[in-house]
């Protein structure tokens, strides 16, 4: 009985403690950002797995892929299509399902050259299932195109 | 009481205001409460439809009422299209013998506070019909928790509110609010902590306001007894739930924080002030603590407030006598 009162009061002031956090998160500035206005600081989203790209290995969209297929084989979900070019190493197509990517980063760690990372891009939309399937070596090229200019 | 025309045409003229202060109260409500939500998530909330998302409120209550009334198959219908009015009617009435002001009291009746817990037993009728009615299980779950939670806490509830009738002797809320002084320490709440703790602990209890928010409870009722209810009934059940908070909130001010009395210059400005404070004060509960399990709910009541309650009657009971 005598236990039981005691854990009661507990409680209660426990229930104390939690109505002082919530008052002074009540009182504190918002962390959410309004969205068509505002567009959260690049660098909070260093961590944020977006669709893959490929890294560029120059200025006018050349890339580091060797086309060694590492990253086809390590995907569980055969999101990857890397077709060698007729000369040298460099890929002649790159494609990239993203509608089956799981965002697992076996292709990124299991590539000898780190020639893909993951893009920081949380304001991908689509309308369409075509949409998301990806021409990886086009987004290198407008990329450097985008930057040349 | 005479039942002239003029004391008619008052009962009648304070209905419609009480009905408009029952609307204004859950779209004012409904916005503060969406934007304590938010700043507690340390989110804007409400932000985009007017400024600062003030009329957010109104769009959605007019939303609410171009939707389809949706009626499921097998429902006992007469049941399920009297259950939300059943709900809202008679909260009307008990806002009637409430005193906002000195002379602010739509109808003086010598036992206010009986008519008081009398009629709001009437909302729990409409639970279980609504809930009945539907012929849904989640429904019906809802219902039967509404039922078991409403007897429980209704009776702490009068007696902490008895324990007050004993001081001021009189069931008349103008009455009891004479009594008390226009400084917080010359309010009840000051004589009567306890009954004021049990009072506030099962008001959120009997509005079904979370965390004792059982007959609802989204996570697993779906939406309780008003699952099935769309358009109108349910924007009367809605409107009939705010009004239960305020109600209770205006009899807790006049029992035991000293009604339309307040600091400097008595009004029904305090009354509506401190009524509002208890208001915010369960909506900052609400978003605070997670929802209690049933037979929790039912122990704290059962096991602590209801003995503690009679307690404090028997010392009120004790000390008014002896003094
Ligand atoms: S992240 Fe995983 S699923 Fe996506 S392409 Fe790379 S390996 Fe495949
Ligand atoms: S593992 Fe790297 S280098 Fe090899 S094909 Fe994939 S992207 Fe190109």
């Amino acid at each position: 009985m005598f236990r039981a009162i005691v854990d009661n009061i507990k409680g209660l002031w426990s229930l104390i403690v939690g109505l002082s956090i919530t008052g002074r998160f009540f009182f504190s500035p918002v962390k959410t950002v309004h969205y068509p206005r505002q567009v959260v600081d690049p660098e909070s989203l260093a961590s944020y797995r977006g669709p893959l790209e490929l890294v560029p290995a120059d200025d006018v969209g050349g890339s580091k892929c060797v086309s060694c297929q590492m990253c086809v084989r390590a995907c569980p979900g055969n999101c990857l299509t890397v077709i060698k070019g007729k000369e040298g190493k460099a890929p002649e197509t790159y494609l990239y399902d993203f509608t089956l990517c799981c965002l697992c980063a076996a292709c990124v760690e299991s590539c000898p050259t780190s020639a893909i990372r993951f893009s920081h891009n949380v304001y991908l939309t689509a309308r369409t299932r075509e949409e998301l399937h990806m021409d990886l070596l086009a987004d290198l090229k407008a990329r450097a195109a985008k930057a040349s200019q | 009481m005479d039942l002239s025309i003029t004391s008619l045409a008052q009962i009648i003229i304070a209905c419609l205001m009480v009905i408009g202060l029952m609307v204004a109260n859950a779209v004012v409500m409904v916005y503060f409460e969406r934007k304590t939500a938010g700043f507690i998530q340390r989110r804007p909330g409400p932000y985009e439809v007017g400024p600062r998302g003030t009329i957010q409120a109104i769009c959605d209550s007019m939303k609410l009422l171009g939707k389809q009334l949706f009626i499921p198959g097998n429902v006992d219908w007469l049941l399920y299209f009297l259950a939300p009015v059943l709900a809202f009617f008679p909260v009307l009435l008990l806002f009637l013998p409430i005193p906002f002001g000195k002379f602010l009291t739509a109808m003086s009746v010598d036992e206010g506070i009986l008519l008081i817990l009398a009629f709001s037993g009437l909302g729990v009728i409409s639970n279980i019909l609504a809930g009945w009615s539907s012929n849904n299980k989640y429904g019906l779950l809802g219902a039967a928790r509404a039922v078991s939670q409403s007897i429980a806490y209704e009776i702490p509830m009068i007696m902490s509110l008895l324990a007050v009738i004993f001081l001021s002797g009189s069931l008349n809320l103008s009455q009891i609010v004479e009594e008390q002084g226009s400084w917080p320490w010359q309010w009840n709440i000051c004589v009567q902590p306890l009954a004021f703790f049990i009072y506030l602990v099962s008001l959120v209890g009997e509005t079904n306001r979370a965390p004792f928010d059982l007959p609802e409870a989204e996570s697993e009722l779906t939406a309780g007894f008003h699952t099935e209810y769309s358009g109108m009934g349910f924007a009367l059940f809605f409107l009939s739930e705010y009004a239960n908070m305020l109600l209770v909130s205006f009899v807790c001010v006049t029992f035991f924080l000293g009604g339309w009395k307040g600091p400097f210059l008595d009004g029904f400005w305090w009354t509506f002030i401190k009524a509002y404070l208890i208001m915010m004060f369960i909506v900052w509960l609400r978003w605070t603590f997670p929802r209690v399990r049933f037979d929790q709910l039912l122990n704290i009541n059962w096991k602590w407030l209801l003995p503690l309650s009679i307690l404090n009657l028997w010392i009120t009971a004790i000390v008014v006598k002896l003094l």
